[in-house]
């Protein structure tokens, strides 16, 4: 049938419906439409923040600036939390006689949980900056920017809003893919979506960056967060080019900027607030039960050495896997149980360091302890392989629900090699450049 | 009794907004584009009348070629609910009411939202409501959804809308004099089957079938009117 009709209306029967309801309403519109646009203060905004060559580095500036926000307001805020969690533990650990007991309380709960809630700040400042940019009308500004550079790449444009979104969570960033036309180019989204750099990998950015790369660390994230992004580009261009399902062209694509309006408080706190509530929720469920397994496995068979727990069995068991890339036994099982919840991994070293130090000692600053394990060009490949292997369990089951098996093991595999692909290449470009 | 109310709209039309402040529901008002993918519902009381009031996903058209596109279309057709609130930027209106013909198309009891007209006031338009009302006979409710502008007006025209009956004031538009002989001739041989002219709006097939919709194309294919519309595009090819 189709082609009886592209006989008779031409090949794009489509468009040229679409261009007779479009005179319908040219008709309309005089009869009922008097004024006509001034140039407005956003079309003079727009000037600047669109263009062609400012464009790019506008948007990475406050990209910038966002980070350094996060990290300067939440830095005393975070040091008092964990005052607070470190003479609650201390107080626990006197007033529970029973060794074993007081060990659970004090290093697995208060310590892991302790050790994670230590990063709401930064979330909460994250996302208040993240809101006031996406109230401001910026946040879709950076869409079209980008889109422009991946658009002459020949990737789908409408591919960056799925990932703006995954700056928050990959689960709605893999969701909104729904919104691409074409299969092949929403899959293709879906799997580099992990890629972009969610709130819950802000916690390693900050904790390693803080212990290894000293006045760098604001830096180091930023520099995570455009690694996401430069890698996410990459990839989808690979397999485009490699993967015959995705041969072919991007389909076009409109976007649409709202008007620029000046973001309000309030709106801004009640976005911070309901991502901050999931992630205390989050530290409440699914961390505090990963936490707990560290600490059973890093605590028994009782009274042994760290070196001689389950824990350690299970990380010198997996350790050779990531000699290769300079983490230790104690790094390996932080990427272990971070397949959980990417959190579980700043709260693994916190449980680790807190039981190591032993009972009734005085635990270790965490970020101290971090800086003995790793150097600065090992905690940047740390953080670098934090950032690419798939995110979360929950992560693979979106996927999983949008996509179909195949997809999901692709995404995984892919993940992970790519992680060590990657932080091999930062420890290997780091010892040339001398920084052992 | 408790009326079905579908609200669409292009996306940014402030449509979160406005399904807010009918169901009362707190929610975060934000720009990401396409942010309403999952389906959103809500209860409302006006006047004694309970309605449910269901957000469909932003959209620019009504295509088969998005997921977001066919959930919306899916519930209009086959969910026929009892009124669809089309939210239309006022500061806007060319592109939006583009949409607009679509809902018309789809026959379904339209009450439009003319949002944003505050900002279309700043930017200097004048829009005669009445005017744009009579020609889609279609009411139409200017409202400002941050100030909560015209919520109640809406209501009342949807409570208005669901006691008249759509077909009796559809608007047609027109193709030009050979598509439209043809959308007729196609509407005729559509209706030997009976059953999916029950279902759908007849001359929204032909159209959809013209325009080479693969869903549409898929359920004539598979109708017992198929011969038919064969031979109506064969005999006009020939």
């Amino acid at each position: 049938m189709s082609e009886e009709i592209r006989e008779m209306i031409g090949e794009e029967p489509d468009v040229l419906f679409a261009e007779k309801r479009y005179a319908f309403i040219s008709e309309i519109l005089p009869k009922v439409l008097k004024g006509k646009r001034p140039l407005t203060r956003s079309d003079l905004l727009d000037k600047a923040l669109l263009n062609k060559y400012l464009g790019i580095p506008v948007f990475l500036a406050l990209w910038w600036a966002l980070f350094r926000f996060t990290f300067d307001v939440s830095g005393t805020l975070s040091d008092l939390i964990d005052i607070g969690f470190g003479s609650l533990g201390e107080v626990v650990g006197r007033v529970i006689a029973h060794e074993q007991l007081a060990s659970f309380v004090a290093d697995g709960v208060i310590g892991g949980i302790g050790g994670v809630l230590v990063f709401l700040p930064p979330i909460f400042f994250l996302f208040f900056g993240l809101s006031i940019l996406e109230d401001s009308g910026y946040l879709s500004r950076a869409a079209f920017v980008v889109d422009r550079v991946l658009h002459k790449l020949g990737l789908h444009g409408k591919s960056f809003i799925p990932m703006l979104i995954g700056f928050g969570c990959n689960i709605p960033g893999i969701m909104a893919a729904r919104t691409i036309d074409k299969e092949e180019d929403r899959i293709l989204t879906i799997l580099v979506n992990p890629l972009m750099s969610c709130s819950a990998r802000l916690p390693i950015y900050v904790l390693i960056g803080g212990a290894v790369l000293g006045g760098y660390a604001v830096t180091g994230t930023f520099s995570m967060y455009i690694l996401g992004m430069v890698l996410a580009v990459l990839m989808a261009l690979l397999f485009r080019g490699l993967i015959p399902y995705f041969k072919g062209k991007p389909s076009p694509f409109i976007m649409e900027l709202p008007m620029y309006s000046t973001p309000t408080l309030r709106s801004s706190l009640t976005h911070m607030w309901e991502r901050g509530v999931l992630f205390l929720k989050k530290a409440g469920t699914i961390i505090l039960a990963g936490v707990l397994v560290v600490w059973f496995l890093s605590s028994y068979p009782w009274g042994a050495p760290l070196e001689e727990t389950y824990l350690a069995m299970l990380g010198h068991a997996i350790e050779p896997v990531f000699r290769p890339l300079g983490f230790d036994w104690r790094g390996a099982v932080g990427l272990f149980f971070g397949f959980i919840a990417k959190e579980i991994v700043v709260g693994c070293f916190a449980v680790i360091f807190g039981v190591e130090a032993g009972w009734g000692a005085e635990p270790a600053n965490v970020q101290d302890s971090i800086a003995g394990i790793f150097t600065p060009v090992t905690g940047l490949a740390f953080m670098a392989f934090s950032l690419i292997y798939i995110p979360c369990v929950a992560c693979i089951g979106a996927i999983y629900r949008e996509t179909n098996l195949k997809w999901t093991i692709f995404s995984v595999v892919y993940g992970l090699v790519l992680a060590y692909v990657v932080a091999f290449a930062i420890v290997g470009i780091g010892g040339l450049l001398g920084f052992a | 009794m408790t009326i079905r109310v579908a609200v669409i709209g292009n996306p940014n039309v402030g449509k979160t907004l406005i399904f807010n402040n009918l169901t009362g529901g707190r929610a975060h008002v934000g720009n990401w584009p396409g942010k309403t993918v999952e389906k959103k519902e809500g209860k409302c009381r006006h006047k004694g009348v309970e309605m449910q009031i269901i957000d469909l996903p932003g959209t620019y058209s009504l295509t088969a070629n998005s997921i977001d596109e066919l959930i919306a279309r899916h519930y209009i057709v086959n969910e026929k609910p009892d009124v669809v609130i089309d939210i239309v930027d006022a500061s806007n209106l060319e592109r939006n009411l583009y949409l607009t013909t679509q809902i018309m198309e789809l026959e379904a009891n339209m009450v439009i939202a003319l949002n944003k007209c505050d900002i279309a006031d700043q930017l200097n338009y004048e829009i005669d409501v009445e005017g744009l009302s009579e020609l889609l006979r279609v009411p139409v409710i200017p409202t400002v959804a941050t100030t909560r502008e015209g919520m109640a007006e809406l209501k009342d025209a949807v409570l208005g809308a669901v006691k008249g009956k759509p077909t009796e004031r559809l608007v047609k538009i027109s193709y030009g004099k050979q598509l439209d002989g043809l959308i007729l001739r196609i509407e005729k041989a559509l209706q030997k089957d009976e059953e999916m002219c029950m279902k759908y709006p007849t001359r929204w097939l032909a159209i959809k079938l013209l325009e080479g919709d693969k869903e549409v194309l898929r359920m004539i294919d598979k109708s017992s009117s198929k011969d038919e519309v064969t031979d109506q595009l064969l005999e006009t090819v020939g």
